[in-house]
């Protein structure tokens, strides 16, 4: 509504410029004043809602037709005054009414007093609107609209529009007319304040009076409209026809106008009436000034002003003369008259320099190199990661030619040729060197030193330094003289032997009347003058004498000296002896006395040196001198050799000279270069020209990527057109980083083949013996040998920079800053760093530092020495690093914490696993470290305090050493993943799978023969103490032994020689059961239980009775993993065995007097132990479950206890009797859950194998497990040193210890049982114990005979190797047997029939023994060859032995891969130590010592009695055991024992066991159990018994007995 | 004496031109730091994203150091490699970061840079990959050199993941 008004301001506003513009200002600042207010009341002086919504509706209505107005009618009309009726009180419209009739009368009259004169302006003004819309709206259609619009509406409405339009009409006539008091008045004037009041109350009752001004400026326009309303009225009632037209055309209200522009130079005109332009010229320095002051200048002052920025002239008089004009403009002026600045901050150079060249002045670490997108590989040897990849390194490696020292081609002469041409090359190197020379100078110039010294002192004050260094250079001239002395006899000797060789050389060309060989010897004759000669040759050896009687002088003095000390305290002792005696005769002490008399005894009277004599030492030194020196006057002789001497023509010599010279030309020889045993080039084949040299001159650039481990060459020869044979390997040194190419000097390498060559024409052969004599005495032999002269060197590359890869090498990541920075390396050397160690040794040894052999070496310390002193040159981050740190660096090291954490990290063995570090250091005790400390200590310490015997103590050490150093390799090779590790991917299923697991549908839901069903197998990572448990099924067990009563004696021949034939033949008939046909029926019960023993955790079955017991119990035993490690590695390595024991539970009265019986029974429950089954935990862990019939270890004798049947004693291949050679227990034992055991390592081995050979064997192993995956093919292993080794080098025939062949010098099958035996009493030690991880090791057999452990391969192979030996036909068997799982045996053949030997336990089987331990058959190995069990079937039984058919087996060699002949890792033969009988003895002792005192340990609440007279019973029955390898013993011994302990119960058993260490007896002796026996008056008896075989292989027998006596 | 251990992830990279990233990073800290357990350098697997630019790695990291002083805060270094097409491999960036000094969760995001190299290795790179390295990337990330000499371009960033441990700090005055 304020709007309206305004508009109609402006509309004025418009009008009035035109007129007087000086009103016009006047007006539109009253108009802007008044519209700013209107703004701000806008908002509080809404009106009430109604009104609004009406007016806006009115509004819509009449802005339709009033919209084509002139006017920019945006907003809300005026108000019309009816609408305030609703509201406002009546009294207040009265009052309204009066004042609108005052203003309406005023309004006429003014009305009135205009009326004449504007008119015509105004219709012309609506005409030329008229137009205007025309043009603009043309469409009749609206205007129809419009004009129904209006009509429809209330004739009120109309004249609203009238009025509107007249109030405009007025206002432009009244522009003329007021005055601008007038038109100010008449727009503000307030006309009555009154209501005021009443309409705020009306409107907001709250208001502040503040707003009353805004309220006034809202009264007040009502008012105005109210008063337009009246005009309005009254002029539409005068002007009819006015109303009439516009009702008609409402475009009148157009107007068009032209765009208001001004021109450029009005508007220059108007601005310069309000723009100000300071002018350009400089400022007077008077008006800038305050006041009438002299400008001063503080730089002429002195005063320190900066530079001022620059700014122009003009622009700094334009800113004066602006800054003038403002008010207090001076104060921006300095005292100088300038405008204040701030000095120039503007840098003069630019801290960001611009960078001219890239290439120049980059720091080094800045520098980028553009590399190649490289390939990465996995393997950790690589010299680098890609990251740090440099570049490709190179190798160049100059190979120049190859001189043969020895070839079977030779002839005689040659050899002595190439034996000339060694010496003489001795002596040339020798001559170059002259250290004669050098000696004699030194040894002169010391002599001469000590005359001068000697000459200094005697003239004047002797100087303490020269009387100090005499003595020094004395004794460096004797080491000088020695040394002299020792070279000029070397030199004599050497040009002997040159003039020997030669005149052989003669010799033999005369006698075979042809030369072979150019060389020539011409000795040149020196002639020197003789008496000068003679002169110094005397003078020498004056010289010698000298100083040898000076030597002797000081020597005898120094023994005098010593003498006279001795001689005077043997004085004084002997003046106390006799004090001492005349003491004694006073009072007699015996004790004293004789103590005395002891130290009397010792003291002899010292004996006074001799003096030496000069004569003797002269001639001593003359004789030498005739020896080693040229004599005065003799000429000196300087040999000579040439090769211009001719050789006789083919045609001339005899035929198998001819013959051997044209071999030689077929002969040819070539080289191959091995990198890390890999083939990366070759020669060219060259012939061997006549002298046996060969020319290559080629080199090899090696561009590398791994480190170089080995650079090998391997010589060949070829001979004709095919064959080739390799002559040598020769190994080459990996050159320092320091060699680079073009300073590499050429080396020359020896090499020799042990190849055999015999050749049929003159060529001497190689490896067999020749002679020079006629008469063929005087042979010798020569090797095929020969030097390869080469260089191996880094390449440089292009600028100079050497292409050798760095020192240091990382794995994976970056490596470490600090790691490149080598102090020492940047000297230019490698490899040293103990450079203390180096000077040291460099002042000890007084080296020469004016040598200058020496100089760079002194160079290289004196940097090293001084380096130390001084505060080192290179920049120091962290120099502020120590006073900045917490604690000290021992304070830093010694936190236990710390310690234990990075121990853990580091896995080291002791604190791999463990778990929750504490987090405060007080919590952690110092006893964790102490274990591993006490290790590191003992390192090498040998501790034989847990070993007995020293060569095992250092076995066991080794072995230990062994064994880290494996786990090493193996822990760090767990760290290497392949995709399968860590991404499980399974497979989709496709239609193979989908059509198997349809016809799966088919099976019968509960199958008659139901399988055992895989479980699934759980990851050992998140296990945790008791989740994994050993469940032993214990089912049955057959022919337990049975109690014997007590009188029976059966009567047994002792059977002592057999035969295999017997054996194994069917004998039946020969023994039958004639001695007791009553057995079965006076046989007393046996009550066997089964107890498992496993980690110290002991389970019971209940009893059963009977010899053929059935239990089917389920035994469930807790595991606890070491260290609760439930990692792979740690599962594998757990030692721990599981013990099954089969005991007779005896009962016993236990009423003592027979008073007592009748009211209730009291016995006592005894337990006999009858024997024993041993499964390694390992064993069961790799096999996941073990099922099946175990033979029981019962010893040899059982006191009190026989076997069920007698007629089984002899074996046979009849399974019935079969059953009753021994016990046997069937089993079931698995682990819940099944665990996944470890995959074998996948490391690498570096190998020394042909890699021809090993591709063969990986194909030959791929093609076997292909067809039969379940089957092991073995080809290759992994030696001591962990290198694979082809399998078959290991076999071997080897010489058993000729003791046991001695033994049984007739029986051929005795002596191979005993030799079993004998490999069956070196203990075993399973290697996946002994190294973490699936991996076997094979040690060669002496390895293992001098480590006297080993698991099965060893023992196999030592077997095999002594049957071969002793002349049978053995092969080793690759297979799986129970308890053992994939193991070794070892197969021979004996009169057509095969037998199968257990070789760590000595016990052999027949093919068709049902009871084998074997089960299945992989590969057989022999020392040629190796062969795949290709039959369907693969236990031995129904195995067919018969390698030759090649269906049956698949052989590795065959005619497609002949054996290369390789030869063997086992030594020539085996040396033994004999065995040592007294140290036996005395273990023995100590053994016996060590269980007694267990087991009284063991019965902490019992008296242990022992029973003196059975211990030496028992004693005696041990060696006879150990006689008869406890075999039919049983009976003798037992009625034997019946009659010295008669009244005694005995019951006790000899322990059999190879002896390896005390822990295991004690635990096996633990595990029988023979110390529960808790009867009052129980007394017991311990006898051990230690066979020494050869090689300190101890075959040891425990006797345990208890014995309660019978009342 | 104090302790700090660092557990956390390297998320992934973002912003690169490049797929088939991995990550080569390494700690180091100054001579008064000592590694007590877990690894110090290490590199991640090749992550091929098929749906947007971001490389996940989800690398873990977890390092206990020990220190008997402030000086040589551990920084991590990162190296974001390609692996092309043909399996090779080459840098597309070396990034560097603090580790964050506060215990808590950190979300760090390293920015990372490559060497630009002249035209002729330009031209070289894109036509047959590799480009130009720096010959001692871990001296540069030292600090010790002035890099401006270096002429670099911006490659992606790399996320990161950390939550720091720290103990004992306060026992010495150290506030954290």
């Amino acid at each position: 509504m304020n709007r309206s008004e305004e508009s109609q301001m402006i509309i004025m506003e418009e009008e009035f410029l035109d007129e007087d513009p000086a009103q016009v200002e006047r007006l539109t600042r009253t108009l802007t004043t008044r519209r700013h207010r209107r703004k701000q009341t806008l908002p509080e002086a809404v009106g009430p809602p109604e009104p609004r919504a009406e007016e806006r509706s009115r509004t819509s209505m009449a802005a339709a037709p009033s919209g084509a107005a002139p006017q920019p009618l945006r907003d809300l009309p005026p108000v019309p005054s009816t609408s305030r009726t609703g509201f406002a009180e009546f009294s207040v419209r009265e009052r309204m009414k009066e004042k609108l009739k005052a203003a309406k009368s005023k309004a006429e009259i003014n009305l009135l007093q205009e009326d004449h004169s504007p008119r015509p302006r105004r219709l012309k003004n609506i005409r030329e609107r008229k137009t205007e819309v025309r043009l603009d709206k043309a469409s009749d259609n609206d205007k129809f609209r419009e004009m129904q619009e209006d009509e429809s509406h209330l004739p009120s409405k109309i004249k609203f529009r009238d009025s509107v339009k007249k109030l405009k009409q007025k206002s432009t006539f009244q522009n003329d007319f007021p005055s601008a008091e007038e038109a100010y008045n008449f727009f503000t004037f307030n006309f009555d304040p009154e209501p005021d009041s009443i309409k705020a109350g009306a409107r907001k009752r709250n208001e502040l009076n503040e707003e009353e001004e805004a309220e006034e400026e809202c009264v007040e326009t009502h008012e105005d409209e109210q008063e337009e309303d009246e005009t309005d009225e009254d002029v539409r009632l005068v002007k009819d026809d006015d109303l009439f037209i516009i009702g008609q055309t409402a475009e009148d209200f157009l107007v068009m106008k032209p765009a208001d522009c001004e021109s450029y130079s009005e508007q220059l005109k108007k601005e310069k009436e309000f723009l100000f332009t300071p002018s350009m010229l400089a400022v007077p320095i008077s008006e800038k000034m305050p006041g009438n002051m002299q400008p001063r200048y503080l730089e002429d002052e002195g005063l320190y002003t900066g530079e001022r920025p620059f700014v122009s002239q003009s622009n700094q008089n334009i800113l004066e003369n602006r800054i003038l004009r403002q008010e207090k403009g001076k104060e921006w002026f300095g005292d100088d008259g300038k405008i204040l600045a701030l000095p120039n901050p503007i840098k003069q150079s630019s801290t960001r320099p611009p960078i001219l060249s890239l290439e120049e002045g980059i720091a080094p670490e800045l520098e980028t190199v553009y590399r190649k997108a490289i390939k990465m590989t996995a393997a950790n040897q690589y010299l680098v990661g890609p990251g740090d990849f440099q570049g490709p390194f190179q190798l160049d490696i100059d190979i120049s030619g190859l001189i043969f020292t020895h070839h079977p081609c030779f002839s005689r002469e040659h050899v002595l040729a190439a034996k000339l041409a060694q010496l003489y090359d001795q002596y040339l190197a020798r001559k170059q060197k002259n250290l004669t020379k050098l000696l004699t100078d030194k040894l002169h110039a010391l002599r001469n030193a000590v005359q001068c010294s000697i000459d200094a002192g005697g003239a004047g004050v002797p100087s303490p330094v020269a009387q100090q260094s005499i003595p020094e250079y004395k004794i460096e001239i004797r080491q000088t003289r020695r040394l002299r002395d020792a070279e000029q006899e070397k030199d004599r000797m050497l040009l002997k032997t040159i003039i020997k060789v030669w005149k052989q050389i003669k010799s033999l060309r005369d006698f075979q009347k042809f030369t072979n060989t150019p060389m020539k010897l011409y000795l040149r004759k020196e002639e020197v003058d003789q008496r000068l000669d003679e002169k110094t040759y005397e003078a020498e050896i004056q010289a010698e004498i000298n100083e040898l009687l000076e030597e002797c002088m000081e020597e005898y003095e120094k023994k005098m000296e010593e003498y006279k000390t001795e001689l005077q305290e043997w004085k004084s002792w002997k003046k106390t002896q006799k004090s001492k005696k005349k003491k004694k005769k006073k009072d007699i002490h015996e004790e004293e006395s004789v103590e005395d008399c002891d130290l009397g005894e010792e003291r002899v009277k010292p004996i006074p040196p001799k003096m030496a004599n000069s004569l003797e030492i002269e001639q001593q030194v003359r004789e030498k001198a005739d020896n080693c020196r040229r004599k005065p006057g003799e000429p000196a002789l300087i040999p000579e050799l040439v090769l211009s001497g001719s050789i006789t023509p083919t045609e001339l010599c005899p035929r198998a000279e001819v013959l051997r010279r044209e071999d030689v030309k077929k002969r040819s020889a070539f080289i191959k270069v091995l990198f890390n045993s890999k083939e990366v080039s070759r020669t060219v084949t060259r012939p061997i020209s006549s002298d046996f040299r060969v020319h290559f001159g080629q080199i090899f650039n090696l561009q590398i990527f791994n480190w170089p481990e080995s650079l090998k060459l391997q010589i060949y020869e070829t001979m004709g057109v095919s064959s080739t044979t390799l002559l040598a390997e020769v190994f080459i040194p990996v050159p320092e980083t320091t060699i680079l190419t073009g300073s590499a000097p050429m080396e020359e390498i020896e090499f020799s083949s042990n190849q055999r060559v015999m050749l049929d024409h003159e060529g001497v052969g190689s490896g067999v013996s020749f002679s020079f004599e006629a008469d063929g005495s005087n042979k010798m032999t020569s090797m095929t040998s020969g030097k390869v002269s080469n260089s191996v060197s880094w390449a440089v590359g292009e600028k100079g920079i050497p292409l050798i890869p760095p020192v240091s090498q990382q794995n994976t990541g970056i490596p470490s800053a600090l790691k490149n920075i080598d102090a020492i390396a940047s000297i230019g050397t490698s490899g040293l760093t103990d450079m203390k160690k180096l000077a040291k040794w460099a002042a000890e040894a007084k080296l020469d530092p004016n040598d200058p052999n020496n100089a760079a070496l002194m160079q290289l310390i004196m940097v090293a020495t001084s380096g130390e002193a001084h505060v080192p040159d290179f920049f120091r981050l962290e120099q502020l690093q120590q006073e900045f740190n917490f604690v000290s660096d021992e304070e830093f090291n010694r936190s236990k914490r710390f310690q234990l954490l990075q121990l853990r990290n580091g896995e080291v063995s002791e604190f791999r696993n463990y778990k929750q570090v504490p987090l405060h250091e007080r919590e952690i005790s110092e006893k964790i470290f102490q274990d591993y400390e006490k290790r590191l200590q003992e390192r090498d310490v040998i501790d034989s305090k847990n070993y007995l015997d020293a060569h095992r103590a250092v076995v066991a050490n080794y072995l230990q050493k062994v064994r880290e150093s494996v786990i090493n390799r193996f822990l760090i090779a767990k760290h290497h993943f392949l995709l399968s590790d860590l991404v499980n991917e399974e497979e989709i299923p496709s239609l193979g799978i989908l059509g198997l697991s349809l016809f799966k549908l088919t099976e019968p839901k509960r199958p008659l023969k139901p399988r055992r069903k895989e479980r699934k197998k759980v990851t050992a990572q998140n296990l945790s103490d008791g989740d994994i448990k050993l469940l032993v099924n214990i089912i049955r067990a057959y022919d337990i032994p049975v109690r014997k009563p007590v009188m029976s004696k059966l009567q047994q021949p002792s059977k002592s020689s057999r035969s295999f034939n017997e054996m194994f033949a069917a004998s039946l008939s020969a023994q039958s059961p004639t001695d007791s046909p009553d057995w079965a029926f006076n046989q007393v019960l046996v009550r066997p239980f089964v107890e498992v023993s496993f980690q110290r955790t002991v389970c019971r079955t209940t009893t059963a009775e009977g010899p053929n017991p059935n239990w089917n119990e389920e035994l469930e035993l807790p595991f606890r993993a070491p260290n609760s490690d439930y990692s792979t590695h740690s599962l594998q390595s757990v030692k721990d065995e599981v013990f099954i024991n089969v005991f007779d539970e005896v009962l016993h009265d236990a009423v003592e007097d027979d008073h007592e019986r009748g009211s209730g029974i009291h016995t006592r429950i005894e337990r006999h132990w009858l024997g024993c089954v041993k499964i390694p935990f390992t064993t069961i862990y790799f096999q996941a479950r073990i099922d099946g019939t175990f033979k029981v270890d019962i010893p040899p004798v059982l006191l009190g206890y026989s076997k069920e049947k007698n007629l089984g004693i002899e074996r046979g291949y009849d399974s019935v009797r079969n059953l009753s050679e021994g016990s046997y227990i069937t089993l079931f034992i698995t682990i819940e859950p099944q665990l996944v055991p470890g995959e074998s390592i996948r490391e690498k081995f570096d190998t020394q194998e042909d890699e021809k050979l090993l591709q063969a064997a990986e194909k030959y192993e791929a093609e076997c497990t292909s067809k039969f995956p379940s089957r092991q093919c073995l080809t290759t292993v992994i030696d001591l040193n962990g290198k694979t080794v082809f399998i078959t080098r290991y076999i071997k025939p080897l010489n058993p210890p000729q003791e046991l062949l001695d033994a049984v010098p007739n029986s051929s099958q005795t002596a191979a049982e005993l030799v079993a035996r004998y490999v069956a009493l070196i203990p075993f030690l399973p290697d996946s114990v002994s190294f973490a991880g699936i991996c076997d090791l094979w040690s060669t057999s002496d390895q293992f005979l001098y480590l006297l452990a080993g698991d099965e391969e060893e023992h196999a192979v030592l077997l095999c190797n002594y049957f071969l030996g002793m002349g049978k036909k053995a092969w080793l068997i690759i297979g799986n047997a129970i308890p053992e799982g994939p193991t070794a045996y070892v197969l021979t053949l004996e009169q057509s029939q095969y037998v199968i030997w257990n070789p760590s336990s000595g016990c052999f089987y027949g093919q068709y023994d049902t009871f084998c331990p074997l089960q299945n058959v992989y590969c057989l190995i022999s020392c040629d060859n190796v062969w795949f069990n290709m039959q369907e079937y693969d236990s031995p039984v129904r195995t067919n032995f018969d390698i030759s058919k090649p269906k049956l087996w698949k052989s590795f060699f065959s005619r497609s891969l002949p054996y290369p002949g390789l030869c063997s890792v086992q030594p020539e033969e085996l040396v033994y130590q004999h065995s040592d009988k007294a140290a036996a003895v005395e273990l023995q002792g100590r053994i016996e010592k060590i269980l007694k005192d267990k087991i009284m340990e063991w019965r902490p609440r019992h008296l242990t009695r022992w029973n003196r007279y059975c211990t030496s019973t028992l004693r005696n029955f041990l060696p006879l055991l150990e006689q008869n390898q406890g075999k039919d013993v049983e009976d003798d011994h037992q009625a034997e024992l019946q009659k010295q302990l008669g009244d005694y119960r005995v019951s006790g058993f000899p322990i059999h066991m190879p002896f390896s260490e005390v822990g295991a007896l004690i635990e096996a002796v633990h595990s029988t159990g023979v110390h529960t026996i808790d009867v009052s008056n129980v007394e017991f008896a311990l006898a051990v018994y230690i066979h020494a075989y050869p090689q300190n292989v101890l075959s040891l027998w425990i006797y345990v007995a208890s014995l309660v006596r019978n009342r | 004496m104090a302790e700090l251990h660092l557990i956390g992830q390297i998320v992934g990279a973002s912003g690169f031109p490049q797929r088939r990233l991995f990550c080569k990073w390494g700690l180091h800290a100054g001579g008064a730091w000592k590694l007590l357990s877990g690894l110090g350098a290490g590199q991640t697997q090749v992550d091929d994203p098929q749906a947007d630019d971001v490389a996940y790695w989800c690398h873990p990291l977890d390092v206990h150091f020990a220190t008997k002083g402030l000086q040589g805060w551990p920084k991590l270094h990162l190296q974001v490699w390609h692996q092309d097409g043909l399996g090779r491999s080459e840098v597309l960036g070396y990034g560097f970061c603090h580790v964050p000094a506060t215990p808590g969760c950190h979300a760090l995001t390293c920015v990372t840079w490559r060497p630009r190299g002249t035209w002729r290795e330009r031209l070289k790179q894109r036509l047959v990959g590799g480009g130009p390295q720096l010959r001692a990337p871990e001296t540069v990330a030292a600090g010790g050199a002035d890099r401006f000499r270096l002429r670099t371009e911006a490659a992606g960033a790399v996320h990161l993941q950390l939550g720091v441990l720290l103990r004992h700090f306060g026992r010495y005055g150290v506030e954290c």
